[in-house]
């Protein structure tokens, strides 16, 4: 499995990036810093599973989730985001991600998401 | 007079601390007022309070209700809401508020429920608690902010500068968090702490 993590924050990536590895391992696991530079390495690394903050400069995670589920309907994108309003869970729902889920995430959180996906 | 800087880690992780804080809060705003508020990525800086009411200029608007919240603990300082004249009035519509009274009294509700939201969400993130003050609300021209009290007794301010703004009711907000130089320093060593907890 490849994973993709995404977000403008440093902490906020390291925080997933750690949470995965106590999970899977030695999986190989891509960062991007916003949506645009996810969607390049969507592209470039075909990843199976994308972690995508909604708040971002260059491109938001509204904008890049319908590029990334362009790019492979079957990628499953996690969204990951201070944003807890309803409106937000629908809105990226219904583009396509497979949940949305309240930073920030702790390995036993990153457990749940990873058994449901 | 200090001059303390944060790194652009230590930015990083504050930035980030606020983002969720502030989604949080926002959450709660909007189920409040059964309306949708985008976030924006916060803003931070260290300023010299003089810097701080040249920024203020800036703000669309001659006038604005501006209320206040202090809180004291390990990280104390004063929360500032800012809402313009015609975001008070969209305010007022929406609520179905008739007075001014009346609109006032939603504003500091407001104020005490996004900053008291705001303010114990990143205390908790920083693992500490803070305790609050009752929020007051002035109605001032923006020319006249440097009268202000709640600027007064700060030299240095750490200033976390973030938007609300519910888009379809017209109501735009800004929140100002300012804290003062012994809890920039708690603040910049907690900031390290979580960064060294994450390598």
């Amino acid at each position: 499995m490849k994973y993709l993590v995404t977000d403008d924050s440093k902490l906020a990536r390291l925080s997933i990036v750690k949470s995965l590895k106590a999970h899977v391992g030695d999986a190989e696991i891509f960062q991007a810093e916003n949506g645009e530079v996810a969607v390049a390495l969507v592209k470039e690394h075909k990843p199976d599973v994308v972690f995508l903050d909604l708040t971002m400069p260059v491109l938001d995670g509204y904008g890049a989730l319908p590029l990334i589920k362009e790019c492979n309907q079957k990628i499953k994108v996690i969204v990951v985001s201070a944003d807890i309003q309803e409106q937000a869970k629908t809105k990226v729902m219904a583009l396509g991600a497979e949940m949305h889920i309240q930073k920030p995430i702790n390995a036993d959180k990153m457990q749940e998401i990873l058994e449901l996906i | 007079m200090s001059n303390i800087t944060l790194t652009e880690d230590e930015k990083d992780v504050l930035q980030e601390l606020m983002n969720v804080a502030y989604g949080n809060a926002t959450a709660i705003v909007a189920d409040m007022l059964d309306a949708f508020a985008s976030l924006s990525i916060p803003n931070i800086k260290i300023m010299q309070t003089a810097e701080l009411l040249n920024e203020l200029h800036d703000l669309k608007g001659d006038s604005y209700f501006f209320s206040t919240q202090a809180f004291a603990g390990e990280f104390s300082g004063e929360s500032a809401f800012f809402i313009d004249n015609e975001s008070a009035q969209n305010l007022a519509l929406h609520l179905e508020l008739e007075t001014d009274e009346d609109l006032q009294d939603a504003i500091l509700e407001l104020t005490n429920v996004l900053t008291s939201s705001l303010t114990t969400r990143l205390a908790k993130e920083m693992n500490t608690e803070v305790k609050f003050s009752l929020p007051s609300i002035s109605k001032i021209p923006l020319n006249e902010m440097d009268q202000n009290d709640s600027f007064k007794e700060y030299s240095q301010v750490i200033v976390i500068d973030t938007q609300l703004n519910f888009e379809d009711q017209k109501i735009n907000g800004e929140i100002f968090i300012l804290t003062k130089d012994g809890s920039i320093e708690w603040l910049k060593n907690q900031l390290n702490n979580i960064l060294e907890a994450m390598m």
